[in-house]
């Protein structure tokens, strides 16, 4: 079946949807729930590249997105850098780790691979913990200063807006582009049979290494935007494991492995927290509520909202990717 | 047909992110009805000078509260301090300002589940859709750094109750007004109590929690116990989840260190002294961070006995009028019983020191409008610069340098220690400052 270009248009659009509604309505509220709803986005897109394409299940992603953080907030704070350049920097770090790391623990398959990345996870936040130039357990603090080179805080929050939205696309496209690539076929065969991929000639340890280390690249990004606007980063905030679980979470909902899943998993999810939370009637109970409905969607569909529209609509599968 | 299914797909999809949007943007939580007859966000325009008439605007307090999450008790007591007083200024029939203008209160509120996620969004919309006046802080200094960025871009005033750590009012911010003693100052009264207790005790062991709070506290009281001439002969950090401490407590016998100093949260506090007590630990004083003043302390029955803990506020503490007007201050708010027993009434238990946090919160802010005469949001923010007054909760003044602005310079600790009354029950006493103090310190332990 051809493939219709909505395959990249209808993730590009909802993302766009979601980033430009603040830029035109100029609110500072729609920027933070916009705000809110692509750093999910970003995280569950990214994750999906390791999880969804090549399924390997990181439970320990979140490691990159704090240390992304802390090595972008380090940067920016003690060492005076630009905020552009300490983001990237965030991000080279994260992908540094997992490219060293990952050719050694992807030679773990399942379980086995889920439980090294929370071990992953823990090691670095005994690290910082015990790692002064990172402030040790009292973390880092902002300089208003610092904000006020930038043009004061409401132009840091914007301008870390517009860092993230153009983050989330990059991850899109470049999700997209793993999805129909012959890197994406590698990581995808990879993901169905992974002693058979390595016969038939795909060279997986490589495929695995480089699927890992753009998917800890984005994390990094997202981190270091995220701290540099919280103004404040300590091992408690920067390594939570529920947010890794969240992120699954999107993920599955959405549909693994797909391009479009993550986002609608991610937007969806983050939507529902969000009413359950402000809900008169609900919000005392909202996690509770919240797992309920988790575990009838797995229940009920469990290949996500993007799989079960692929599969009980094949003619979506010409524009859902 | 097909053409149709996708198109309904891009309609639902279209559809969907609006109703995401307008359903992502709440409404505040059961803020009680405003008797408004006027909102008024800036100053009460002048009177006409003959008849002034009596205009009542509702001022709407804004804040977050961890109502699920590691902080929920603490920042459940915190908030339901601060509803106390918003109900007993309302009662009381608001603040009446010169011009005639009668200033009542609402809150307006929302769950961040202890964590920074959301903290920033939802301050945001505290501000911009609620149209919060006044914002007081969530428990916690990492999720106060978050919001203290959102009240300096909006320029309102935010008085921080359960976040003191020092760091937040040294970077700058010029809108944050902090309520507790900082960090910094814990357990630095707790080096001069034992220095009056025992001149020849020298060597002193710090074993803490390797957290944000408890090592900025040691690290503090380290510096100032050097200063004063102590060695410190350990200085030891914990993992927040230990449940051992035989390793530490056999290096703190190893290094013949008379008193000990530190802890961080209940739990390890309160495992830690147990275990002090079970090894027969020889040192002659104990001073922990946070569990002590908690009610279920004693539940560690003999193991309690004669530790020793830094507290914001106790009740037994007496701060009255007649002590403010020997600082030659003013005096503000309600006593300390009539705070205990209003709050005993209103929720059936006894109020911690992050109950009576939340309540100061209120006050100091209605001390600051009643001195301001006015509403105006800068000129609250000078009346809070010029504050400097004793309430039922001690006394609180703002540190107004450029460096550390907002910072708590008034406010005193209280050192709490488990002794016994007639009966043999534990009772917690209040053993420093001498001049609040219910009982002697009892020194040292009797091990």
């Amino acid at each position: 079946m051809k493939r219709s270009l909505w395959t990249l248009f209808l993730p590009v659009l909802v993302v766009l949807a979601v980033g430009l509604y603040p830029l035109l309505t100029q609110q500072d509220v729609h920027r933070e729930t916009s705000f809110t709803l692509l750093r999910a986005v970003a995280l569950a897109a990214s994750l999906n590249i390791i999880l969804g394409f090549t399924g390997y299940v990181s439970f320990g992603h979140v490691v990159f997105y704090g240390l992304g953080g802390y090595v972008a907030f380090y940067l920016v704070a003690e060492k005076g850098w630009p905020f552009w350049s300490a983001v990237l920097m965030g991000g080279l770090a994260a992908a540094l780790l997992a490219f060293l790391i990952g050719a050694g623990i992807l030679r773990l398959r399942g379980a086995y691979f889920a439980l090294v990345t929370i071990g992953v996870n823990e090691a670095m936040k005994a690290f910082i913990y015990n790692f002064q130039p990172f402030g040790g357990p009292v973390g880092l603090t902002m300089n208003f200063a610092v904000y006020k080179a930038y043009g004061g805080p409401r132009a840091v929050l914007w301008m870390t807006y517009h860092w993230l939205f153009v983050v989330t696309l990059i991850v899109v496209a470049v999700s997209y582009w793993i999805r129909v690539s012959k890197f994406g076929l590698g990581l995808l065969s990879i993901r169905e049979d992974e002693d058979a991929a390595e016969v038939m000639g795909v060279r997986t340890s490589w495929f695995k290494t480089w699927a890992f280390t753009l998917s800890a690249f984005f994390p990094g990004l997202v981190g270091a935007i995220f701290f540099f606007r919280n103004a404040s980063i300590e091992p408690h905030d920067a390594f939570p494991l529920h947010v890794s679980i969240e992120s699954i979470v999107m993920v599955m909902l959405g549909g693994q492995g797909t391009v479009i899943g993550p986002i609608l998993g991610s937007i969806g999810y983050q939507w529902m927290r969000v009413f359950l939370l402000t809900n008169r009637l609900l919000k005392n109970i909202q996690l509770a509520v919240a797992g309920g409905l988790l575990l009838l969607i797995v229940l009920f569909i469990p290949a996500g909202l993007v799989g079960w529209l692929r599969r009980r609509f094949p003619a979506t599968r010409r524009f859902l990717l | 047909m097909k053409r149709l299914l996708w198109l309904s797909v891009i309609l639902a999809l279209g559809m969907g992110l609006l109703v995401g949007c307008k359903q992502a943007t709440p409404a505040p939580t059961e803020a009680p009805q405003p008797q408004v007859e006027e909102k008024a966000t800036e100053a009460p325009q002048e009177q006409p000078t003959e008849a002034p008439q009596a205009k009542e605007i509702v001022l709407t307090i804004g804040f977050t509260e961890s109502k699920t999450g590691r902080l929920n008790v603490s920042s459940g007591r915190q908030a339901k301090g601060l509803r106390l007083w918003i109900k007993h200024i309302n009662e009381a029939g608001g603040i009446k300002l010169s011009d005639g203008t009668v200033v009542k209160f609402q809150e307006a509120s929302y769950d961040d589940e202890s964590s920074k996620d959301r903290v920033q969004e939802l301050y945001t919309k505290l501000i911009t859709e609620d149209n919060a006046d006044f914002l007081i802080s969530p428990y916690s200094s990492g999720l106060t750094a978050a919001a203290a960025v959102i009240a300096e871009q909006y320029e309102k005033v935010m008085i921080t109750t359960g976040a003191a750590s020092d760091s937040i009012y040294k970077q700058g911010y010029m809108h944050v007004f902090q309520i507790y003693t900082p960090a910094s100052r814990y357990l630095t009264g707790a080096i001069d109590m034992l220095k009056e207790a025992d001149p020849n005790l020298k060597k002193v062991a710090f074993v803490y929690e390797q957290a944000k709070f408890s090592t900025a506290v040691v690290e503090a009281a380290k510096a100032y116990a050097e200063e004063q001439g102590y060695e410190v002969v350990l200085f030891e950090g914990y993992p927040s989840d230990t449940t051992d401490f035989g390793p530490f407590i056999n290096k703190i016998v190893e290094s013949g260190a008379e008193a000990v100093l530190g802890g961080g949260h209940f739990q390890d506090g309160s495992t830690f002294a147990r275990q002090l007590y079970e090894k027969q630990a020889p040192v002659k004083a104990v001073v922990l961070l946070v569990a002590p003043p908690e009610p279920d302390f004693a539940e560690l029955g003999e193991a309690a006995f004669g530790i020793i803990g830094p507290s914001q506020w106790e009740p037994q503490v007496q701060y009255t009028p007649d002590a403010a007007k020997e600082l030659g201050i003013d005096w503000y708010g309600p006593s300390n019983e009539e705070f205990i027993k209003a709050y005993e009434a209103e929720y059936n238990e006894e109020p911690s020191y992050h109950s009576a946090g939340g309540y100061a919160a209120g006050i100091i802010l209605e001390y600051a409008i009643k001195k301001a005469d006015s509403v105006d949001p800068q000129k609250v923010k000078e009346a809070l610069e010029a504050t400097d007054v004793l309430t039922f909760f001690g006394r609180i003044k703002f540190d107004t340098t450029e460096e550390a602005h907002g910072l708590q310079i008034g406010h005193e600790m209280v050192y709490i220690q488990w002794q016994k009354d007639d009966q043999g029950n534990l009772v917690k006493q209040v053993v420093w400052p001498k001049e609040g103090a219910t009982a002697e310190l009892i020194y040292p332990l009797p091990r």
